[in-house]
């Protein structure tokens, strides 16, 4: 048996498990911004990361446009359908802005909950092991991006921007499982219904959407989207489709798992979300209350 | 020359864990199990076999730090496991004899040996929610698999490397 520790070396192994402790305790706080030190590596790795990612991505998806000619005769068909359909649609989607913009005149609201800018960012990486969920976008706070703004792809809601360096930020996706990661939502077409999206199945590879309430009308195949309440984002983004309800045993509501609409892995181009109605600051709050 | 080449491959290994990796991830293509890349481990594993072991716990904490700082939430994780996984590797190198066998033999214990260091602080924490089995089967076995092939193919050159430096 061969002798691994010496004393010496057990008393650093102790240290170390000391500061591990310690070190983990400072990183689980909930931080808001990146020290200069992790902004900079940040940025360094950000830039070889894009060196990197882009080539590989293009790359890989050149073989998998090889394998979609296959069926693209079939897709065109199907395609060439659908853009009647459009037509149609653009037609009345235009009929409705236009009713919406006039009746907010009236109503002299200038942004309401769903109203928003865009940013749009291309994805440099991700992080290898699947314990956390994160990847990494090349547009930072001299771009105008902020913890807690809203992501999106073409497809749904991905999930929110939780640290900004300079020029490169991390997006923690909604399928991860972190205690702080939670997403007040409600169902389409039926404000009552609230929730919150937090925690992810891998099993069954759907988002738990919890704290339904009991009695709430919920049923398979509707749609969740962002409230819009209480965080950053703005209202109607879609995040997924109800696939199976449960009730929980713990307290009394219901579970109902919900399938991410966005193709949570193969992320490449994605947009980031600025509100534009502005939160209130925290001293213009009190100067509120105060009046 | 070969030394300042050593940390570059090193960092190189390290970021092709999130990109190219990332973009043949077998997720990809629908298949529910998870192929960890530790590239940067095997590097620093196959260093702790062939140099001296403060070598391979400098590169550890350091490749330990950047993994903590940049593909994760919380420092400390990874630094710890990676750097403890280097000395327990340099030491069982002393007893062993070091040829092609015992080295890829070596790498895979010491990327099991990380995966469940991992995964072990991550419980306890409560990022991973994985049932052991499960953790087993769809993650460890292909996982292993993935950076086995990966330490055969850099076997040749980089001990080449690794001996030149040695001096």
């Amino acid at each position: 048996m061969p002798q691994f520790f010496s004393n010496k070396r057990l008393i650093i192994l102790l240290a170390s498990i000391i500061v591990l402790v310690a070190m983990i305790g400072f990183s689980m706080k909930d931080r808001k911004e990146l020290s200069w030190p992790e902004q900079f590596l940040k940025d360094t790795v950000g830039i070889s990361q894009s060196l990197f990612y882009k080539p590989a991505n293009s790359i890989a998806g050149f073989f998998e446009n090889l394998s979609e000619m296959k069926n693209m005769y079939s897709e065109n068909k199907k395609l060439k359908s659908k853009l009647d359909e459009y037509a149609e649609l653009s037609v009345s989607v235009q009929d409705l802005k236009q009713k919406n913009r006039s009746l907010k005149g009236q109503l002299e609201k200038e942004a309401d909950l769903t109203e928003y800018q865009v940013k749009e960012a291309t994805v440099i990486g991700r992080s290898p092991d699947r314990w956390n969920k994160f990847i990494f976008v090349n547009q930072g706070y001299k771009d105008g991006v902020k913890t807690d703004m809203a992501v999106v792809s073409p497809q749904g809601f991905i999930g929110k921007v939780t640290r900004v360096a300079a020029f490169h930020s991390t997006v923690q996706l909604i399928s991860d499982n972190d205690q702080n990661n939670q997403i007040s939502a409600i169902v389409e077409g039926n404000k009552r219904i609230f929730g919150t999206i937090e925690g992810y199945d891998s099993k069954k590879q759907s988002l738990l959407f919890k704290e339904i309430p009991i009695n709430a009308a919920i049923k398979k195949g509707q749609k969740v989207i962002s409230s819009g309440l209480g965080e950053a984002f703005p209202r109607g983004l879609l995040i997924g489709t109800v696939t199976d309800i449960k009730a929980d045993e713990t307290d009394h509501t219901k579970i109902a798992y919900v399938k991410p609409a966005a193709d949570l892995y193969d992320l490449s181009h994605v947009t980031i979300l600025e509100r534009s109605m502005q939160q209130l600051d925290k001293n213009e709050f009190k100067a509120k209350e105060e009046e | 020359m070969s030394r300042i080449l050593l940390p570059f491959i090193t960092y190189i290994a390290f970021l092709a864990e999130s990109t190219v990796m990332q973009v043949l991830a077998p997720e990809h293509y629908g298949w529910d199990f998870l192929m960890i890349p530790h590239f940067a481990m095997v590097l620093i594993i196959l260093m702790s076999c062939y140099l001296k072991p403060s070598f391979g716990i400098v590169y550890g904490l350091i490749f330990g730090l950047f993994a903590d700082l940049i593909y994760t939430d919380l420092i400390g994780v990874y630094m710890f496991s990676t750097a403890l996984v280097a000395y327990f590797i340099a030491v069982l190198s002393r007893y062993l004899f070091s040829n092609f066998f015992v080295t890829i033999l070596l790498s895979v214990l010491g990327v099991a040996g990380l995966e469940f260091l991992v995964y072990g602080l991550n419980s306890l924490i409560g990022i991973a929610d994985v049932k052991m089995a499960d953790f087993f089967y769809d993650r460890l076995l292909p996982t292993l698999i993935l950076n086995a092939v990966f330490t055969i193919i850099v076997f040749y050159p980089f001990a080449k490397l690794l001996r030149k430096i040695e001096g």
